[in-house]
């Protein structure tokens, strides 16, 4: 097994510390590998896990995902810098992920970010608003080109969108009304799933 | 689901979005109840591998990822006798700027994908097959395992599907955020735990693909498509759109347009048609100014050629490409170098590092631009750009990302050149002159 390397053994690591992970998350890790025809495919599924848990990816919680599919810490880290959806600090509650690429800009996607900026008084992207709810990240294509200007918040896409309606998305997550607005959707299972929906802790089953 | 927006109904000759938008489409029951899963009884029970193969090959039918290539040939590379495991993996990593017809076919039609999925693997004698999406499609992934459960809860999939002695099993593995892995390599490579990075062919990924096995790699609409060609027949098929590029594609029109959506054509249909009668043209009586013909890859016509035709041997005399199918229309209010600035940024984050030309090219481009749209450029920009793009082309890198970066260049250097000295030379933009003047 190959000794994760750690911040004490002299080399900084990306992110911020933090806390780690929680052992039923370390022991979901260590069902992953066996749904792939190799183990190393369950690194992004297990990094997904951490994130899931923490919100973001701390340098502990890299360095146990390593300890648990037995792979090298700055392997792990190497893989989770290189992908988008893995983030290496806080990123508050709520994230908008805002398309700003040209099918959604030429129909007003950065007046959109402007007006969001100010919205949850942030400066610029990732930053996360002084109450911890929101951040915002400009992304590129999404995919739903004949929505746009469009955005994906809480694991759902939100289409045709207008100041007005980024500042009703605001206002829902700062008051929410159990009855009026439904929860956002839990993340769904990530990873490896073969066969059955929803069965994560199923064994052998990617 | 949201409003459907695009193709759907039995008009117009639609052949893949026919039943789009009947209620409860995604539920296997409604779905067989449209004569779905009619061509995987058909290819299971009634064909041999080879012969079903065959029968895509007489379709014509291309790839519709954006290279184009011959989907039956592509099946007839993975050898029959090649040792277990084979593999069939799913492009669902749809990213390329301008494109959501994956997406559309998902969230409307799931277990049309699956049949074509299940008719390949067994064509190409793979008994797992993997799709790949891209993590932010969370309704897609959720319908797709709904789908998957439902497949198996019927017996479609499992150790007999529908009595024959050929296990089948499809499984989804989600993307994390990377444009790279639309590029069959780099998602390989993502497939097996790493980063994103294309690698050097040969291997080619029908020989060593997938873990190191034989492997086949299809698109979303690609595999969509093959349940309507074993229905009705590879000959049939080919009878629809152009020789060369038979068949309908669905094209995301996207952009200054009245009707933005998903549209199933026939191939060889004119971008007018398209754009100015299937998605209304654009807004306020304004003008198309340029179109992206096939997602942001693809090298930008002006107005002046939308009677090109939609089939890729036309594209390819207009130098450009059908690519994913994504046409971007921007009106004559929007600047082409403002819009060229924002893809080459895109190329320049998305590029995975690799390939020196990409790495540094793509940035280089983008300091060159924000020079030029500061009012800071002169003809030495101009000419760094160029330089810039030739480098980036040419398989000097080993995938195409560099290149389509050098395409935005070179197309829009080609067709709006003037805009470029406007703002590089004259320190001025012309687009308010010319609304000024309409």
């Amino acid at each position: 097994m190959n000794t994760p390397r750690t911040q004490s053994q002299g080399r900084e690591f990306a992110g911020t510390p933090g806390r780690a992970l929680s052992q039923h998350v370390i022991d979901e890790i260590r069902e992953l590998p066996a749904r792939f025809p190799q183990p190393r495919s369950a690194v992004m599924p297990a990094l997904d896990l951490a994130q899931e848990e923490l919100g973001h990816l701390t340098p502990e919680a890299m360095t146990e995902v390593a300890a648990a599919l037995n792979l090298d810490a700055g392997y792990v880290e190497g893989v989770a810098t290189f992908y988008s959806l893995f983030h290496m600090q806080p990123i508050g509650k709520h994230r908008f992920y805002i398309c700003t690429n040209l099918s959604c800009m030429l129909r007003g996607a950065n007046e959109l970010v402007d007006h969001l900026r100010k919205a949850i008084g942030v400066s610029e992207p990732g930053e996360v608003s002084k109450d911890g709810l929101f951040s915002y990240e400009g992304v590129e294509c999404l995919g739903a080109c004949e929505y746009a200007p469009m955005a994906r918040l809480d694991h759902l896409y939100h289409y045709d969108l207008t100041p007005e309606k980024v500042d009703s998305l605001i206002e829902e997550r700062r008051n929410p009304h159990p009855h009026l607005t439904p929860p956002p959707l839990a993340a769904p299972p990530h990873g490896g799933e073969g066969k059955k929906p929803r069965t994560r802790k199923k064994k052998g089953d990617g | 689901m949201a409003e459907l927006r695009g193709s759907h109904g039995e008009a117009n000759g639609n052949l893949l979005t026919r039943d789009f938008g009947t209620p409860d489409l995604h539920k296997i029951d409604v779905y067989e109840s449209k004569g779905g899963y009619t061509a995987l009884r058909k290819a299971l029970l009634e064909m041999e591998p080879a012969a079903i193969t065959n029968e895509v090959k007489t379709s014509g039918l291309r790839g519709r990822g954006g290279a184009g290539f011959a989907t039956g040939v592509k099946w007839s590379f993975i050898k029959r006798d090649a040792p277990e495991p084979k593999y069939v993996v799913i492009n669902a990593d749809e990213s390329e700027p301008g494109t959501a017809k994956d997406r559309y076919i998902l969230e409307n039609s799931p277990h049309m994908v699956l049949e074509g999925i299940m008719i390949a693997a067994y064509a190409v004698g793979a008994n797992q097959a993997w799709i790949y999406i891209r993590g932010e499609y969370d309704e897609p992934h959720r319908m797709l395992m709904e789908a998957i459960g439902e497949a198996h809860d019927k017996g479609y999939l499992g150790p007999k599907p529908m009595g024959k002695d050929f296990p089948l099993d499809i499984r989804v593995y989600r993307g994390h955020g990377a444009y790279i892995c639309g590029e069959e390599t780099a998602l390989l490579e993502s497939l097996e735990g790493k980063r994103a990075q294309p690698r050097s062919r040969p291997p080619f990924p029908a020989v060593k693909g997938a873990w190191g096995r034989p492997t086949l790699l299809n698109n979303v609409e690609t595999l969509a498509t093959v349940p309507a060609i074993i229905n009705m027949g590879g000959a049939e098929y080919a009878k629809l759109g152009t020789d060369k590029s038979p068949g309908t594609r669905l094209l995301t029109v996207s952009g200054n347009v009245k009707k933005p959506g998903v549209y199933e054509v026939e191939l060889g249909a004119t971008f007018r048609h398209v754009i100015m009668d299937l998605a209304g043209g654009p807004p306020d009586s304004r003008k198309v100014k340029v179109f992206w013909p096939g997602g942001s890859s693809a090298p930008v016509l002006p107005e002046s050629m939308l009677d090109t035709t939609t089939d890729m041997e036309a594209l390819a005399a207009a130098k450009s490409m059908g690519g994913s199918g994504g046409v971007i229309v921007m009106d004559d209010s929007h600047c082409v170098v403002r819009a060229a600035y924002r893809l080459l940024q895109f190329y320049a984050h998305e590029s995975c590092g690799k390939c020196t030309p990409c790495r540094v090219g793509g940035d280089w481009a983008v300091r060159m631009y924000e020079r030029i749209l500061a009012n800071e450029g002169s003809r030495v920009e101009l000419d760094n750009l160029r330089r810039v793009s030739d480098a980036l082309q040419n398989g000097r890198c080993l995938c195409g990302l560099g290149d389509s970066a050098g395409w935005v260049i070179d197309s829009t250097f080609r067709h709006f050149y003037n805009e470029y000295e406007d703002h590089a030379l004259r320190h001025e933009c012309n687009v308010g002159k010319v609304m000024a003047s309409a």
